[in-house]
């Protein structure tokens, strides 16, 4: 092998032709985007989900909530992103008699799966906080909704914020798959370089590199986060 | 004010509450005393449906509480309620603990519920903390803030759940004295407490619970003075130092 052409070809290719231009406008704004607006979908998705599995289920309303949660959960837990995807993409567009661009289909999909997984974490966080909370509001006469979303969900969520941020990281890695809808990502990006000379070794490495920075990039702030959390806990 | 008649509770095959009828009127202090696990806080929960009755009824303001169809909430607005815990909303500072009911359920605009909880505070002595959060407060701060969130919404009746149970010694006295004051002001109250210093002086009424049942019942004088059953001897001879 030699390493000096393979390297020549992809500075040719990635700086001075001008390539990084496209991998960083287009593949990695688009992983972000799918990752972003996909956990943003995932928290209001997954609150609601969460907050549905933790009602006391005496009447029939809550009872049937769950179970469509408890399916929906099961779905998106149960199999694998790319096949959510596909059926996303191929089968339910379709079957709906609408069109959504791929990267749409992105966002939606990876917001739809993510909830499920922010519902489970949501559902601890809610079950973390102490039952008083909830009582107080309710002995005030507040109703048990107005109690969760002012009183309970906002604790909360503060709670489990160190635990979507690594939620976040996932879903910035998974989102590697999106090209088997045709959405252009970073992985896309980078292929296309590789596509030009068929040369694929520097392109996947850079690749490589690069979701490491990303994803090093928001552990910081995860941490940066939870220290200052920590500290108006205190005061 | 409060009329309970045949209340009954279980929680499972336990039977906590056993057909309990007891009327509460206007401007009395009713203390509940008893062993724990005689069932006095469930007593105290049930007359605002924190916990659901298993079968009897509680009738406030002509309503049955019991019934599942009466709009609880709302009568909940007209009953506050003090926790052993404080239970004061963490994520929000003291006034906007105080203020948040009122606003919320369209007993006051924003600018009376500060007033009034401004004023309030200053009863208990804690105006300078109005904008501080719970977290940084004392047990005894804690629960006369609470005492307060409470009041906020014009209560008819006000339910105190051991509100000194918590808290340091030291502290006990500075919520008592805000409970003393309310007493003096006319408030209904019911309180289950052992502090039974605090029962002789301010209670009018003193319950003996036992075994789920209000088992012997006066005035301090009566309860305290010349106690009837054995249990209720032996109960007095162990907390009354």
């Amino acid at each position: 092998m030699n390493f000096a052409s393979k390297f020549d070809v992809f500075w040719e290719l990635f700086i001075e032709q001008g390539g990084w231009k496209r991998v960083i406008s287009v593949g990695l704004v688009n992983t972000l985007l799918i990752a972003v607006l996909g956990l943003l979908i995932g928290i209001v998705l997954g609150t609601l989900i969460g907050a549905v599995k933790v009602m006391p289920k005496y009447k029939l309303l809550p009872k049937i909530l769950d179970k469509i949660c408890t399916v929906y959960v099961g779905f998106f837990r149960g199999t694998p992103i790319v096949v959510q995807l596909l059926i996303g993409y191929y089968v339910l567009w379709p079957l709906l008699g609408i069109t959504i661009s791929p990267l749409n289909t992105s966002i939606i999909i990876f917001g739809l799966n993510s909830a499920a997984y922010v519902s489970e974490i949501m559902r601890g966080g809610i079950l973390s906080i102490d039952p008083g909370q909830m009582e107080a509001g309710r002995a005030l006469g507040l109703s048990y909704s107005t109690t969760m979303i002012k009183i309970v969900i906002p604790q909360a969520i503060k709670n489990i914020l160190p635990t979507l941020g690594n939620e976040f990281i996932a879903l910035i890695k998974d989102t590697s798959v999106v090209s088997f809808v045709a959405a252009t990502d970073l992985y896309k990006t980078f292929t296309e370089i590789g596509n030009v000379r068929y040369e694929y070794f520097m392109p996947y490495l850079a690749m490589a590199v690069m979701y490491m920075v990303l994803v090093f990039i928001i552990s910081c702030g995860i941490k940066a986060m939870e220290r200052s959390l920590r500290k108006s806990d205190k005061n | 004010m409060i009329k309970i008649k045949n209340l009954c509770k279980s929680f499972g095959d336990n039977q906590v509450l056993s057909n309990i009828t007891e009327t509460i009127n206007q401007g009395d202090k009713v203390v509940v005393i008893g062993p724990s696990g005689s069932g006095k806080s469930t007593f105290l929960r049930c007359l605002n449906c924190m916990e659901d009755p298993t079968s009897g009824s509680i009738i406030f303001d002509g309503e049955d509480l019991a019934d599942l169809r009466v709009d609880i909430n709302k009568h909940r607005q007209n009953i506050g309620m003090v926790f052993q815990q404080f239970n004061l909303f963490n994520n929000k500072t003291v006034m906007e603990n105080i203020t948040l009911a009122p606003v919320h359920l369209k007993k006051m605009t924003p600018a009376e519920a500060k007033e009034r909880g401004i004023e309030l505070l200053q009863r208990v002595g804690l105006e300078d903390k109005a904008d501080v959060y719970p977290s940084t407060l004392s047990g005894g701060q804690k629960q006369r803030v609470a005492i307060v969130r409470a009041l906020a919404m014009n209560p008819k009746v006000m339910l105190f759940d051991e509100p000194t149970s918590a808290l340091d010694p030291e502290m006990v006295g500075e919520v008592l004295d805000v409970m003393k004051q309310l007493a003096n002001e006319g408030m209904t109250m019911v309180v289950v407490t052992h502090e039974m210093g605090f029962a002789r002086e301010v209670g009018n009424r003193i319950f003996f619970m036992d075994e789920g049942q209000i088992t012997e019942q006066g005035t301090p004088e009566e309860v305290f003075g010349n106690p009837q059953s054995p249990r209720l001897k032996d109960f007095l001879s162990k907390v009354i130092v």
